[in-house]
């Protein structure tokens, strides 16, 4: 099977700085452009292709980003992953119907708030390793949940309706239906979560966290603050999924327990796990296939879910490391060669 | 006299019934190359388990540079100046020679997560500077060449050397060898006896466990000795291969002799 990956990392290493800045801007371009090609095969029958592209596409991305941080860089099972988006659309529709916040200023706020669950949770959690942290990070998603379910405040089983769309930001209205407006709002932030990322791999903090999951009592024995590193690992995780939250929550309008049920956990992992663990573009290219394929099969009505089961276990078989996985390539021959 | 650089006093390590050390006394002197030797079996890697702070005491000491180590985290250990190898070669193996010195480097950064997200300046010269200088103890280990590798596909004895090199990244005070020679050929050997010595002159203590006699002799200043878990010598080496309990517990002794 030819090696997308490496093809991908060679064009960029053999580039210049123009030739790189040329690569990104038309990839965004091209990304940014998706909401207009609708006529095109991308369609999907029955839903409305662009509110797909918003949600769960966009979502997905941005959720599976988030948990990539804490189960493919830093080798933490999260099971409970939805807990963190769950805070940040309650966030968001509690402030949002309550107080005269707008969903600018509710945003940190809802991000601050799933950093501090990481917190809670990782604290006492991240002692434990394996099946252990999977277990309790498992019952912490439910325990979200059934809070909400409880809570009078915040809705119980009805939920929180009326939540308000974001206010005009450079002069851009959020209509309730005006997806674009959305996807590219969900695309500057996915951009962000890819920029930090990014930027974090290459430094110290990918190298703690890169260790910490290929042999946590070595890196620990080496010097790796492996408790600090992973409790980071587990707030940045939280916050972006906490942003994705609040983001949820003012385009949907309504939000109620039933949307944040383990199953959304259980797909943001398999995103992750189908795209390939560890590398920031499978884990984006699992999400987008994953969210968009459910509802491009769509006109094989009850067969549908079969058909995608399907894919995800022969794709498994035929990659079992996913979509484009981690492996780094060797360069010694290239540095022998100038030396 | 120099005060010690490493001391453990009466140090006794008990799993249940079993006794893995007991009452174990000595000191490692600073600049000096201590040799760790014994049956197997003995205690040797245990000794470097409680240094380490892998495990905790059952009763006695362990002072570093005459601080106690005793509950302390395992990563403030390291970070106070001593690091270790491992017996079972265990580098990250997805990591490239060069990463996994430098995440041991990380160990004296003062930038954190934070910094290096929004790219400060303390953060980028820090970055340079450290790959700078693990791209140094590579070479003065002398596997440079292999820097941009990943770890898991190096030949074994890049694999082993690249251990010491990972460790020298923390910029230890005192060096803890398990078994660097384990699996090397003779012509090896005599090159690894010769990096240990470079790595005493370059201002490294180091202790050393090593099975091969002639390599422990010829490098060590003195050598300590145990046995089922108890010290039974500490001299030099010269000393050591004449004493009648080191030969009885390696050779055991013949039946008409007592």
């Amino acid at each position: 099977m030819i090696n997308l990956r490496d093809k991908g990392a060679e064009l960029w290493e053999n580039s210049g700085r123009p030739a790189r800045v040329a690569i990104v801007l038309a990839s965004i371009a091209a990304v940014a452009s998706l909401p207009f090609m609708g006529g095109t095969i991308l369609n999907t029958p029955v839903a409305s292709y662009e509110s797909v592209l918003v949600n769960p596409v966009a979502m997905f991305v941005l959720m599976a980003i988030g948990l990539n941080i804490v189960i493919g860089k830093s080798g933490l099972l999260d099971l409970g992953y939805v807990a963190f988006f769950a805070i940040g659309a309650y966030t968001m529709g509690l402030l949002g119907t309550k107080t005269d916040l707008n969903t600018w200023e509710i945003l940190p706020i809802g991000i601050a708030m799933s950093m501090f669950a990481g917190l809670i949770l990782g604290v006492p959690a991240l002692k434990l390793r394996g099946d252990y942290l999977a277990i309790i990070t498992l019952g912490f998603g439910e325990i979200v949940r059934i809070i909400a379910l409880n809570l009078q405040v915040l809705g119980r089983a009805e939920g929180i309706q009326n939540i308000p769309t974001p206010p005009p930001i450079f002069g851009v209205e959020y209509a309730f239906d005006s997806h674009r407006i959305y996807f590219w709002t969900l695309l500057v932030f996915i951009l962000l979560a890819i920029w930090m990322v990014r930027r974090l791999s290459a430094r110290r903090a990918g190298r703690a966290w890169e260790s910490i999951r290929q042999d946590e009592d070595v890196a620990e024995l080496l010097g790796v603050p492996t408790f600090k590193y992973k409790i980071w690992a587990f707030v940045l995780g939280a916050s972006v999924g906490g942003a994705a939250g609040v983001l949820y929550a003012s385009k949907t309008l309504y939000i109620a327990p039933d949307n944040f049920t383990l199953q959304i956990s259980i797909l943001i992992l398999a995103c992750v796990v189908f795209g390939g663990m560890g590398n920031i573009w499978g884990v984006i290219l699992g999400a987008v296939v994953l969210a968009y394929l459910p509802d491009r099969i769509r006109f094989l009505s009850e067969a549908r879910l079969l058909v995608f089961g399907l894919v995800l276990v022969i794709m498994m078989n035929l990659r079992p490391d996913g979509l484009l996985p981690r492996k780094k390539r060797e360069k010694a021959l290239v540095t022998k060669e100038k030396s | 006299m120099t005060e010690p650089l490493l001391s453990l006093k009466n140090v006794t390590m008990k799993f249940g019934g079993v006794t893995a050390l007991n009452d174990v006394s000595f000191d490692v002197k600073p600049q000096e190359i201590l040799g760790l030797i014994g049956p197997n079996g003995a205690g040797k890697t245990t000794i470097f388990n409680v240094i380490t702070g892998v495990y905790q005491l059952t009763s006695g000491a362990i002072s570093f540079e005459g601080e106690s180590l005793a509950g302390k985290k395992r990563y403030k250990i390291t970070r106070s100046g001593v690091a270790r190898t491992f017996q079972n070669i265990r580098l990250w193996g997805d990591m490239t020679s060069l990463e996994n010195v430098m995440t041991a480097t990380d160990t004296h950064k003062k930038s954190g997560l934070l910094s290096g997200l929004f790219g400060m300046p303390i953060s980028r010269r820090e970055e340079k500077r450290d790959k700078a200088r693990a791209q140094e103890l590579l070479d003065f280990i002398g596997i440079g060449e292999y820097s941009d590798r990943l770890a898991k596909n190096l030949p074994y004895g890049v694999q082993r050397r690249l251990e010491i090199a990972r460790a020298l990244g923390t910029e230890p005070k005192l060096l803890l060898l398990d078994e660097p020679a384990a699996g090397f050929n003779p012509a090896e050997k005599v090159e690894l006896a010769e990096t240990i010595r470079r790595i005493r002159y370059a201002g490294y203590t180091v202790l050393l466990i090593e099975h091969d006699m002639s390599l422990v002799m010829k490098v060590s200043d003195r050598v300590v000795v145990l046995d089922f878990g108890q010290k039974i010598a500490d001299d030099l080496p010269k000393a050591i291969q004449e004493d009648p309990r080191v030969i009885e517990a390696y050779l055991g002794v013949p039946e008409n002799a007592s």
